[in-house]
């Protein structure tokens, strides 16, 4: 399994769709119009999720049928063969495949275990997540976070590879130290040129305004978008 | 549609394989993960905060009730899920020039994959078979991945700086202070909010506090017509 990388783990979900529709709209666009209509960065839902790092959300409405050329394996062994013959050239055509449920495709990037972070997802965004996924299969059978976690197992597949550009701190460390480094950066602009005994005098105070030691110190906020 | 959370954009792909060869996509995968040097390329585009490859066979959707039909697909299907800094075509094309031969080993086995150079033909692939995302969430928008990496050496480095200066002369002090400067110089850059790369979200943002506003004003307004 491909899914963690140190302490990062890449959640991928795939949650089918019921197909119907309510009025004259139907599930999956009801899905649609209500993921768009949640708040953005500090007020999404997600942000109350702890220790999710990156989250999405889309619906799969169909998978696509390729038509333009390309280079793979076959291609080249058709293009080669259907000098010969018509019959080759159109068997190299790819097929068209579709859908018989669309899915509400769910991707998360998160630190820690998978089963405490969801846990720790239905106890904070439990109502949102309700009228999310009330219109999708088997989701009627969840009713508490123990059901949850197996619901989205159940949706859940595993990566092939997953690549970690970043880091895999809690989120909370990574907030802080946002936090110290936007902040240390002020504090080298306005003590520029300060003679040692200040410069010294300057640090100590700074040290002990960011509380410099303690990790639950001051810290931007999950989805902070504006720095007041 | 929202594919841009701050400073991330949310890529996703959906790209179909031919069900005998997905083994061999999932080998090469694995060897990527186990062969040190083959992710280099990804590294050097420090613009990526995490990417991900899934194959989903063909029978493997999840079914999860009686109702639910099955699905009778001739292909498999690769999810690529991408979160990075900067625009689409910054990234798209920063593959093709920077790691053209890793991005064709990942993909070559895709249906009519075009190959990653020359670079129209890539982009046309990648638009065709790109879904937009409904709702994305980035913890940390005001930060690229460069940001979170520094900042991260930077708050280890001022706590042992701390430790190590307490006891020190202010001249001693300013010469490990200097050391400090000097050792993160490069990642000190100041975070602000992104300027507005998408129309599409700033008019999202905008309708919500036209809306927000509005409905400030109708509650003003109740309160008056009651008091």
């Amino acid at each position: 399994m491909a899914d963690k990388s140190g302490n990062a783990f890449a959640l991928t979900c795939f949650c089918p769709i019921k197909s119907g529709h309510e009025g004259e709209i139907a599930f999956a666009d009801l899905i649609r119009y209500k993921l768009i209509d949640w708040g953005l960065d500090e007020d999404s839902p997600m942000a109350k999720v702890p220790n999710t790092y990156l989250c999405r959300y889309y619906v799969l409405d169909d998978v696509y049928s390729q038509s333009l050329p390309g280079t793979d394996f076959y291609d080249r062994w058709y293009a080669f063969w259907s000098i010969f013959s018509d019959d080759v050239r159109r068997k190299a055509l790819p097929y068209e495949d579709h859908l018989k449920s669309k899915y509400l495709v769910f991707s998360a990037n998160l630190h820690g275990d998978l089963d405490h972070w969801l846990r720790g997802m239905w106890r904070h965004a439990q109502g949102p997540l309700r009228d999310i996924w009330q219109y999708c299969y088997g989701f009627e059978m969840v009713n508490d976070e123990g059901s949850f976690v197996q619901y989205m197992r159940k949706c859940h597949r595993s990566a092939d590879l997953f690549f970690d550009g970043s880091n895999d701190l809690p989120l909370q460390q990574q907030l802080r130290s946002l936090y110290l480094k936007q902040e240390f950066g002020k504090f080298v602009l306005e003590s520029q040129g300060l003679p040692p005994a200040q410069l010294q005098q300057a640090w100590q105070a700074f040290a002990k305004r960011v509380d410099l030691h303690n990790p639950d110190g001051p810290a931007w906020r999950p989805g902070q978008t504006t720095l007041d | 549609m929202s594919n841009i959370a701050g400073k991330a954009y949310a890529m996703n792909v959906v790209t179909p394989i031919r069900w005998y060869f997905v083994w061999l996509n999932k080998l090469i995968f694995w060897l990527a993960i186990k062969i040190p040097g083959v992710l280099t390329g990804l590294i050097t585009l420090s613009l990526i905060h995490y990417a991900r490859w899934v194959i989903v066979s063909r029978n493997d959707f999840p079914h999860l009730s009686p109702e639910q039909p099955r699905e009778e697909l001739k292909y498999s299907y690769m999810f690529f899920f991408s979160n990075f800094n900067g625009s689409w075509d910054q990234y798209v094309d920063s593959f093709t020039f920077s790691i053209p031969g890793g991005l064709d080993l990942f993909w070559k086995w895709n249906i009519r994959y075009p190959n990653s150079v020359p670079l129209m033909p890539f982009h046309n692939y990648i638009r065709y078979n790109q879904v937009d995302t409904n709702h994305y969430y980035n913890a940390t928008p005001l930060a690229a991945s460069n940001d979170v990496k520094a900042a991260a050496a930077i708050m280890d480095s001022l706590q042992s700086f701390d430790k190590a200066v307490a006891n020190l002369s202010p001249e001693e002090f300013q010469k490990q202070y200097f050391a400090v400067l000097r050792k993160h110089q490069n990642d000190l850059g100041d975070m602000q909010p992104t300027p507005i790369v998408s129309l599409a979200a700033h008019e999202v943002e905008m309708r919500r506090k036209r809306e927000l506003a509005q409905h400030a004003h109708e509650h003003d307004h109740e309160g008056e017509l009651h008091g």
